[in-house]
């Protein structure tokens, strides 16, 4: 096994690999950007080398710098989360050639998979079911103008390097589609280095299933199960969920095997995901293979009670996986709600700044997978995601409930978050009856604002405030000479 | 003692009086008035009984503003009567349109330049923010009479990036 690991990541994705490389007994390096020198994941890393300016490409996107950085250390092994260059295959056979491991599967199939119109020839050949549109990338806008004619509008832009919705527009009608197309490509350009697009037909009232896999290096492939991932805003998923409402067992079993085929199709190795698209008919369409651990693998973790970073390490290692298919078993249902920081009454829209406060929820079957604290500033830099909230209960509607009461007692303050909308959609009819389509945002919350029926206890508290400050002062000195059992017992004889 | 407090965007009235009791008090607002017990669990964190129901609250003070936790909602609290008035920032007809970013970013590409002629809705100034990109574009038709940031530079809420002179008879 690996005696260190540098995790090529930042955030809640960083701190959560090195928890998982903490309880496997493997020292860890972080690398960080000067926006990140109080970051949490520098803080709970064995070791941190600071790779370069806040900007992106000089810093978590540079492969040089992260290679040096591992030399430096001594790593053994590189994990890259997820974004920044988990997807790249440059950085990965970057990483092969330079004599180290790389956790995650080899260049050559992210190369593949990557490339998404390569990846939906590939699925085609397998018999994976793909849905119509190009099989070719381009950068040519009027070549994109002509396929979307000829597909029939809405088509859905997306970029051939993509991943996370980046690049991605849905196009209602001729008119917009030279435009959304030129931005979609410099959006594509900046987030992967490479602009070009593609097109498929956009299909409506799909739900977004995806399978997560597991496949080691001697041949084995598994799947775990599926994710339900349909509420998205942005293209972006943000509230995730296992199993789902819409798999009857004969379609999960179809489906599980259609992943796995997947991945055998291209010879994958390590933790991947499969995502399909769900028509309301149950035919099902390959979308992607994600070539990376996922933000939402802790709902199968819970599920299936494994650690699927430990499974990667492991795997990465050149270790067999020590279960086979019919040893999978899944229990209870498991929510994951993304906790982003973005003011959700304004589209959505980024809010970094100062952490004021913080305070995570607790309780049975509550797990946060968080990447800030108290006083933390969070950067304008970087991806919005503050953290993950999940919650596990035996059945769905519980794990509702308890999602809700999870959401009402996370307080964060100094930054917009997601959190309140999150907890109107736990309570509302649509969700509650697992209605949940990939327009799901767009049809039942499109004008959302939070409810204002609670201000008036903002008002008592704020008064509150005023009046118990000269109290708080003497409750802290009090719990400066907290008295001991002795000076409190009384009359009590031992 | 009487409160005129900004919560979020709205004006709510509040009067408190002390009662006899320790740590018990008697808030009012408009015709509704609120028993509220408390007390002050850490230097953030308050315990309240309003009208017998526990209520806990969080709050963290930022100058002059109350960041306020309240039953899973987060409020910004002032007190509107001891505001600074600060500049308004209405634009009305006569003043140049201020380009300001809607959070704080980097400027990603300006995208027209001192002198130009510009059309109400023309984008002048992409900037990004955590990944995301979002052009600001021209209030009204009119000139570009000055350009106040250049690419890469960190820009927030309040910054006039463009200034642009309204064209005569220009819609607003």
């Amino acid at each position: 096994m690996f005696k260190k690991i540098l995790i090529a990541n930042r955030g809640e994705i960083a701190v959560r690999i090195i928890r998982t490389c903490r309880e496997m007994s493997i020292r860890t390096v972080a690398v960080y950007s000067d926006a990140d020198e109080n970051g949490l994941h520098v803080l709970e890393a064995d070791e941190a080398v600071r790779i370069g300016p806040p900007d992106p490409s000089s810093s978590y996107l540079n492969i040089n710098l992260i290679l040096q950085a591992a030399r430096d250390t001594g790593a053994e092994a590189i994990h890259p989360g997820y974004g920044f260059l988990a997807e790249n295959p440059d950085f990965a056979s970057a990483v092969e050639d330079a004599g180290l491991v790389f956790v995650g599967p080899p260049s050559r199939v992210i190369r593949d998979l990557g490339d998404k119109t390569r990846a939906r020839q590939i699925m085609r050949s397998a018999g994976v079911p793909v849905i119509p549109g190009m099989l070719e990338p381009t950068e040519d806008v009027e070549t994109l103008c002509e396929e979307a004619s000829g597909l029939g509008f809405p088509v859905l832009v997306k970029a051939a390097a993509g991943g996370g919705g980046k690049g991605m527009r849905i196009v209602e009608n001729p008119r917009g589609m030279a435009e959304t197309c030129v931005s979609a490509m410099s959006e594509a350009k900046k987030a992967f280095g490479n602009g070009e697009l593609y097109l498929e037909k956009f299909l409506k009232n799909t739900r977004h299933i995806e399978f997560q896999i597991l496949a080691d290096q001697h041949g084995h492939v598994i799947h775990l199960f599926e994710r339900e991932c349909s509420i998205q805003r942005r293209h972006q998923k943000i509230i995730e969920e296992t199993p789902s409402t819409a798999l009857s067992p004969e379609l999960r079993r179809a489906m599980g095997k259609a992943a796995v085929s997947a991945a055998t199709a291209s010879r994958y190795v390590n933790a991947g995901t499969v995502e399909f698209l769900l028509a309301p008919s149950g035919q099902f369409y390959f979308l992607e293979v994600n070539t990376r651990l996922q933000v939402e693998h802790p709902i199968t973790e819970m599920t299936t009670c494994l650690d699927l970073v430990r499974h990667q390490i492991e795997i990465a290692a050149g270790n067999s996986l020590p279960f086979g298919q019919a040893d999978i078993t899944k229990r209870g249902h498991a929510i994951e709600c993304r906790i982003y920081a973005e003011d959700p009454s304004a589209h959505f829209f980024p809010s970094p700044g100062p952490v004021l406060l913080y305070k995570e929820p607790e309780g049975p079957g509550v797990r946060v997978d968080g990447g800030i604290y108290e006083g933390f500033e969070v950067p304008v830099e970087y991806d919005p995601i503050l953290g993950k909230l999940i919650v596990w209960a035996e059945d769905r509607k519980t794990a509702v409930s308890r999602m809700l009461r999870a959401l009402r007692s996370y307080a964060i303050l100094g930054v917009q978050t997601t959190i309140p909308f999150l907890a109107d959609v736990m309570e509302s009819g649509p969700f509650e009856r697992g209605e949940t389509y990939t327009r799901f945002i767009e049809t039942h919350f499109s004008h959302w604002s939070p409810g204002r029926q609670d201000s008036t206890l903002a008002g008592i508290a704020y008064l509150i405030d005023d009046l118990a400050r000269p109290l708080r002062a003497s409750a802290t000195s009090r719990v400066a000479n907290p008295p001991t059992p002795w000076e409190t017992l009384g009359e009590w004889r031992l | 003692m009487k409160y005129n407090l900004l919560i979020d965007k709205e004006t709510i009235p509040l009067e408190i009086s002390p009662l006899e009791e320790k740590n018990l008090t008697e808030i009012r607002a408009g015709e509704v008035s609120h028993r509220v017990a408390y007390k002050a669990v850490s230097e953030t964190h308050l315990h309240l009984v309003v009208d017998g129901r526990a209520v806990e609250a969080f709050v963290a003070k930022a100058g002059d503003t109350k960041h306020i936790f309240v039953e899973g909602r987060t409020f910004l609290v002032r007190d509107a009567d001891q505001m600074v008035s600060s500049p308004s920032r209405t634009v009305s007809d006569d003043i140049p349109g201020d380009i300001m970013p809607p959070m704080p970013s980097v400027v990603a590409r300006i995208l027209v330049a001192e002198g130009d002629q510009v059309e109400r809705g023309q984008g002048l100034v992409v900037v990004s923010a955590m990944k995301m990109e979002t052009t600001l574009v021209a209030p009204y038709n009119g000139w570009v009479r000055k350009i106040n940031t250049r690419a890469e530079a960190k820009v927030a809420p309040g910054d006039t990036l463009v200034e642009i002179e309204k064209e005569v008879g220009a819609d607003g």
